[in-house]
This record gives structure tokens, C-alpha cells and sequence, in this order.
């Protein structure tokens, strides 16, 4: 990324933030960069696995929701956050290498069924395990400790997600320009091919599993302290289809898709909301109004940028 | 200057502007409204429920305004859509706070929604009004700002199923649940009125949320030699429970709690679920044998909506009913520590509706704790007790 390019980010999303707050309010705008920020961060970890790696996941949520129940668990136990949040990046992560067990004998849509397996046997399994996660009766869980300090306001927790998010996306970075960046694009482009030039494309896969896993565990971590409430239900396969939508809305392939993704499925339902404000009466009290309106958005998206916001015509 | 650049500058102004901005002395409160925030699911899992209690929660509101209003003041309510979506919640209890300057929030639904937005509304000095949760943590520890109507299922369905046991004698009561934490707030119900007579839960079975064949969960009750079935149903289970054990000929007395008390449940069931008992929290108001006020309303929300009303239209309204009045005997000079105070003060009686009587205190912020019984006759609900105590 050129320093230019690199500035022109920086402004346009200052420029961004500052409409949202001019449109919302401070603390609403600040919310709405706060969670964009974290679905961005989880999106990443469906950038690497699909748009680098070139595999299916439909289980991602359940990731998400090991990094958010393990964090919550910890922090419940009286564990500092800064340390349950890399438990909860390498719990999801071993969650991850565990996910792709089976590429080593599946491929395509039928490994692609075995995620969506995973992640429903992980949903079951924190509503089965009731002594630990109180199953579906669900956890509730403290604001985010940093140097003593609660992470409860807007700002301050839309401070914490971008810093996390530009972290994760730094490194992602260098993994993509890496040996191993290399591997995954090898095998998502041709597997054979890549086996043939000397990549292992079992252990490609493995590890783009666990960085995404990684990826979305500490996106799971920071959604339960924001939320303050976290249920099974949460991260079942509505969120895993959210997570692949919002990638290849943004641009599966980019590193910057996951942040433009994550933009319109967190925002564009907000701005929806506040324009729906204006309409005349019955109109605006038409239920579900928001859904449509974001559908024909997303179908206008795809239909116009194919390869995503951040992917180009 | 290029572009960005300006609107960076923009975007600057804008945060020292949204910072330095004065607040009104109440907020949501003008010489000419209250503004009322609520959080319901308009396109989600449980829209079914959610668009009856808005439409009842707009057409009081409306009277209201067109009443005169509240001391002059006409009351908006703010409807945000959260679609069970807990992300959607937060960011719509902001948008309310914020934006709309909502006074109160009213009705807000489902207990992600309502647990991932309650500390945004509070910890913002709003008031918190009658959430469709059943968690305890809506009025729970006391708060100054935090008001619950609905009874935990618990409390209730410890009364209603030591009620049947007793008025029926039934020696092997069994328990058919969801696998959530609407099953277990039932169950712990179920074990506690079996507990305070002496006897025992013989079998228990489960089912996951959304299935729709229940036939070897009959089929383990009925071996288990169960002469009483408490349903820990929704409606569709309700009726494949009900269905099935009819079809196999077994004739079993079964109890549904307040989530299976629909006019839906009689009219996908049919004959099947003709002599089912269930708990009512307020009753379906059902055209045929209405007193006149009841007919009135009925006829009233026919005409604005098009459609019948149903049990979750009659709780928006007199959801909605509750704040008006509330409101009212506030005083002119609105607050919301002045509103909170009243409400703790505030019996509300019996209504055409039939609904229980609903009292706060300072030291309790739930207004009902009672359910009633009514049995499934000739196609329709009829109730068979006043509220069970």
C-alpha cells in the first residue's frame, strides 16, 4: 500500500465517521464504527479461509462464538482480558484446525457441508454443556477491562475494534505477501497444480483455518464484551451466512473487503432506519421494511460490483 | 484543499459538534410530545408476535393523541426493527437514546434483544418498560428505572400445574419441553409445584426448536404410563403433540403455557387439541360473547388494521394503555424519575379485556406474578379460573 493510497484511506474513513456522527449522533455513529470494526475483524477470517484460500466455509460463526463464550468464561473467572483474549484466538483457532480436518478427503461443496456440520455440532454442544456455558439460558458478560480501566464507552470501544481490526489487518497483510499467502492462492487457484509445485495443500488449508479461526475468535471476544449477552443461537448459521455474505459483498479476495463488507451489513440497515423515519405514515410502519430495502441493496451491490466494493468492476 | 481533506475537517466539526450539543432538561419530553422508543421484531423468527403488539401499542397512542394527548402532548412512538438480531438491538437503543431522544422504551422483545439493549437504555437514565423477556434480570435487582408485567413462566406454571394436580388428582405427571431456556424456566415450575405436593416428575422429554414431529416423544410419555402432560410447547409443537397422541389414541390431559395459549393453536389443531388446557396471561379477545367494550375494540382494530386481533395485539395495548395513564397522573411537569414514581404507586384494575390487576411498588417492579386456566371447548378458548395465586 503506497503511502498515498494509505492517506487517502485514513481521510475517507475520518470523512465517513464524521457523516455517520453529523447523520446518528456521537454515540450511535461511534456503536455502528464499533461493530462494523468487530464484523470486520470476523470477516477477515472468511477473506483468508474463501477469498485466499479459496475454501467454503459455512460454519464461521461457530469460531466466532468459541472466541465469544471463551472469553466470557474467563473473564467470569476472574482472568484479566488482555490474557483471555489470545485464549480465546487460540481456542477458536484449534476450532479452526479441527473444521478442516476433513479437506484432507473432501473438497468443494462437500467439505463446505462438513463446516456447516461443525458449526451446528458447536452450537448444540454450548447449549448441551449447560454447566459451564448455561446453555440457552445464555451468559452475560462484563465490560472489557484494559489497565483497569472498563471499556464501556462508545468511543472507547470503537477505539479498541479499530485498533484490533487494523492490527489483524497489517498482519494479513504480510501473511498475504508471505511463503504461505503464496501457498493459498496456489490452492485456491489450482489444487493439483499447487500440489505438483511442492505446496501442501492439506497443511495450506490447515493454517488458513486457524488464522481465520484466530481472526474470528478475537472478533467473538470483543462482540460479547460489546453486547454484554451472548447465546447460542447467536452464532448459529444465520450469522455464518452473514459473515460469507459480507465478505463477498466487500470483496472476498481483497484484504479491505472484510472492512467494506462488514460497512453494509452493520450500517446500511442503520441508515435504512433513520431515512425510513421520513417517510409518511403507513409507509413507514410497514413491517420488515428494512429487510427488503436491504436485500434489493445487496442484490444492487452484487449485480454492480461482481467482485465485491473492494475488488473492482 | 483536496476533498478529503475537507471532509475530514467536516467530520471534526461534526464530533465537537455532537459533543457541545445541550441536552433537554427531560429527554423525549416537549411542550408538544413524548417521544417512545420500542425494540421489536418486525422480520424475524418471532415477527408474528412482534407486529400485533406494535399495532396494538400505535392504535392506544393514537387515541390517546387524538384525545387531546397526555397534558397536551401528543406521544410518538418510535418502532426499531431489530429482527431478533442482538447486534441490531444495541445499535437501535443507541439510534433511540441518541437520535430520537426516546423518553421510555415500551414492549422491547426477545430476551438477546432486550439483554443486549437494557444496559444501553438504563445506564442512558431511560425508563425500561414491560419487556417480552422472561429473564429475571428485567426487574431484578430493584432499579429505579427497570418495570416487568409478565411473570417468569416459573412462577406462573408452579401455580397452574399444582392447581391441576390437585383439582384432578393426577398421580404421573410428565413434562414435554423445548430445549432452551423457555423449557427449563418451565420445568423448574413444573419440579417446584410437584415438589410442594409431594410428587414426583415420572418422565421428561425434549425436543430442539422448530421440530415438528414430536411422535417419539409421545411415544416415550405414553410408555411411561403419564396420566398428565405439561407442554413446554409453541404453538406448531403444541398441536403435533396433541395431534399425535390423539392419532395413537392416547387420551391424556395436557397443560400448554401462556406461549401456547393462541387462537392459532385451536385453529391449526382443530379437533385434535379439542379439551387441551392451557394458561392464559391475558385472554384472546374473541369477537363471539364480547361485552361491549371488548366488541367496540375489536371493531375499532378491525377497521384501522384489516385483520382480527389477537391475544399479543390486546398486551400492546394495554401496554401502551399503562404508560398513557401513567403519564397522565405524572403531572404536567414530566420527568422520569416523576414517571417512575408514579408507576411504583399505580394499581391498575381489571379491564373488558379481562386482564389481571397490575401493581408496583418501591420495592417490586413486577406488576403481575398470575396466570389463569382455560381449556380448548368447541373450537375456541374458554377460560375456567380467575388468576391463580
Amino acid at each position: 500500500m503506497t503511502r498515498t493510497v494509505r492517506w487517502r484511506s485514513v481521510l475517507s474513513s475520518a470523512a465517513l465517521l464524521g457523516l455517520a456522527i453529523l447523520a446518528f449522533g456521537a454515540d450511535h455513529a461511534l456503536s455502528q464504527a464499533t461493530l462494523v470494526a468487530t464484523y470486520a475483524l470476523a470477516g477477515l477470517g472468511v477473506v483468508v479461509v474463501v477469498g485466499q484460500a479459496g475454501q467454503i466455509a459455512l460454519g464461521q460463526a461457530a469460531l466466532v462464538g468459541l472466541g465469544a463464550y471463551t472469553e466470557a468464561l474467563l473473564v467470569s473467572a476472574s482472568v484479566p482480558s488482555l490474557l483471555a483474549i489470545p485464549v480465546a484466538a487460540a481456542t477458536a483457532a484449534a476450532g479452526g484446525a479441527l473444521a478442516s480436518l476433513p479437506a484432507r478427503r473432501l473438497g468443494g461443496l462437500y467439505f463446505g457441508m462438513s463446516t456447516l456440520a461443525f458449526a451446528l455440532i458447536v452450537e448444540e454442544a454450548l447449549v448441551r454443556w449447560e454447566p459451564v456455558t448455561r446453555g440457552a439460558a445464555g451468559l452475560a458478560v462484563p465490560a472489557l477491562q484494559l489497565a483497569g480501566q472498563a471499556v464501556d464507552a462508545p468511543a472507547s470501544q470503537a477505539l479498541v475494534s479499530v485498533a484490533a481490526l487494523i492490527g489483524a489487518m497489517l498482519l494479513c497483510a504480510r501473511l498475504f505477501d508471505s511463503r504461505l499467502g503464496r501457498a493459498w492462492r496456489a490452492v485456491r487457484e489450482d489444487e493439483v497444480a499447487a500440489d505438483a509445485c511442492g505446496i501442501d495443500p492439506v497443511r495450506a488449508k490447515l493454517l488458513a483455518f486457524v488464522v481465520g479461526g484466530a481472526l474470528s475468535g478475537v472478533a467473538g471476544a470483543l462482540y460479547a464484551h460489546w453486547i454484554g449477552f451472548i447465546s447460542p443461537e447467536q452464532f448459529g448459521l444465520m450469522f455464518s451466512f452473514e459473515l460469507l455474505m459480507l465478505a463477498f459483498i466487500g470483496g472476498a479476495q481483497r484484504l479491505a473487503g472484510a472492512a467494506w463488507g462488514a460497512l453494509v451489513i452493520v450500517a446500511i440497515p442503520q441508515a435504512i432506519s433513520v431515512l425510513r423515519d421520513a417517510l409518511p405514515g403507513e409507509l413507514a410502519r410497514s413491517a420488515g421494511l428494512e429487510t427488503v430495502v436491504f436485500g434489493a441493496v445487496i442484490v444492487a451491490v452484487v449485480l454492480l460490483r461482481p467482485r465485491g466494493l473492494a475488488g473492482g468492476r | 484543499m483536496s476533498l478529503l481533506l475537507k471532509l475530514a475537517l467536516a467530520a471534526g466539526a461534526s464530533v465537537f459538534l455532537a459533543t457541545v450539543q445541550a441536552a433537554p432538561a427531560t429527554p423525549g419530553v416537549t411542550d408538544r410530545e413524548i417521544v417512545v422508543g420500542t425494540i421489536s421484531d418486525l422480520s424475524g423468527p418471532i415477527a408474528l408476535l412482534g407486529v400485533p403488539v406494535r399495532d396494538g401499542l400505535l392504535m392506544r397512542f393514537d387515541e390517546a393523541n387524538a384525545a387531546g394527548g397526555v397534558h397536551g402532548r401528543k406521544i410518538r412512538l418510535v418502532v426499531e426493527d431489530s429482527g431478533y438480531d442482538p447486534k441490531r438491538a444495541v445499535l437501535a437503543a443507541r439510534k433511540l437514546v441518541q437520535r430520537d431522544q426516546a423518553f421510555a422504551f415500551i414492549a422491547d422483545m426477545g430476551t438477546p434483544v432486550v439483554m443486549a439493549s437494557m444496559p444501553v437504555i438504563v445506564d442512558a437514565g431511560r425508563l425500561h418498560l414491560f419487556p417480552f423477556s422472561p429473564h429475571e434480570s428485567t426487574y431484578l435487582p430493584l432499579h429505579p428505572l427497570k418495570f416487568q408485567n409478565f411473570a417468569p413462566y416459573q412462577t406462573y406454571m408452579e401455580a397452574a400445574t399444582r392447581h391441576m394436580v390437585q383439582a384432578h388428582g393426577y398421580q404421573r405427571s410428565c413434562l414435554l419441553y423445548q430445549d432452551d431456556d423457555y423449557g427449563l424456566e418451565v420445568m423448574k415450575g413444573v419440579e417446584a409445584a410437584l415438589g410442594k405436593l409431594g410428587r414426583p416428575l415420572v418422565d421428561k422429554t425434549s425436543y430442539k426448536r422448530g421440530a415438528t414431529d414430536l411422535s417419539s416423544q409421545v411415544a416415550r410419555l405414553r410408555g411411561a404410563g403419564c396420566d398428565f402432560v405439561v407442554l413446554a410447547t409453541v404453538v406448531r409443537e403444541t398441536v403435533a403433540a396433541m395431534s399425535e397422541a390423539r392419532r395413537i389414541g392416547w387420551k391424556v390431559d395436557m397443560l400448554v403455557t401462556a406461549s401456547g395459549y393462541s387462537a392459532q393453536t385451536h385453529e391449526l389443531g382443530g379437533a385434535a387439541v379439542e379439551g387441551l388446557y392451557g394458561v392464559s396471561v391475558l385472554p384472546h379477545p374473541y369477537a363471539e360473547g364480547a361485552n361491549k367494550q371488548l366488541a367496540d375494540w375489536i371493531q375499532r382494530y378491525r377497521k384501522r388494521y384489516g385483520v382480527d386481533p389477537n391475544v399479543w395485539s390486546v398486551m400492546g395495548y394495554t401496554l401502551a394503555d399503562m404508560f398513557v395513564h401513567t403519564a397522565e397522573a405524572a403531572g404536567p411537569q414530566l420527568t422520569i424519575d416523576g414517571f417512575a414514581r408514579t408507576l411504583e404507586k399505580f394499581d391498575f384494575t381489571r379491564d373488558y379485556f379481562g386482564s389481571p390487576e397490575y401493581r408496583f411498588s418501591p420495592t417490586d417492579h413486577l406488576g403481575n406474578r398470575y396466570g389463569r386456566l382455560a381449556q380448548i371447548r368447541n373450537g375456541k378458548w374458554e377460560l375456567i379460573s380467575d388468576y391463580l395465586k
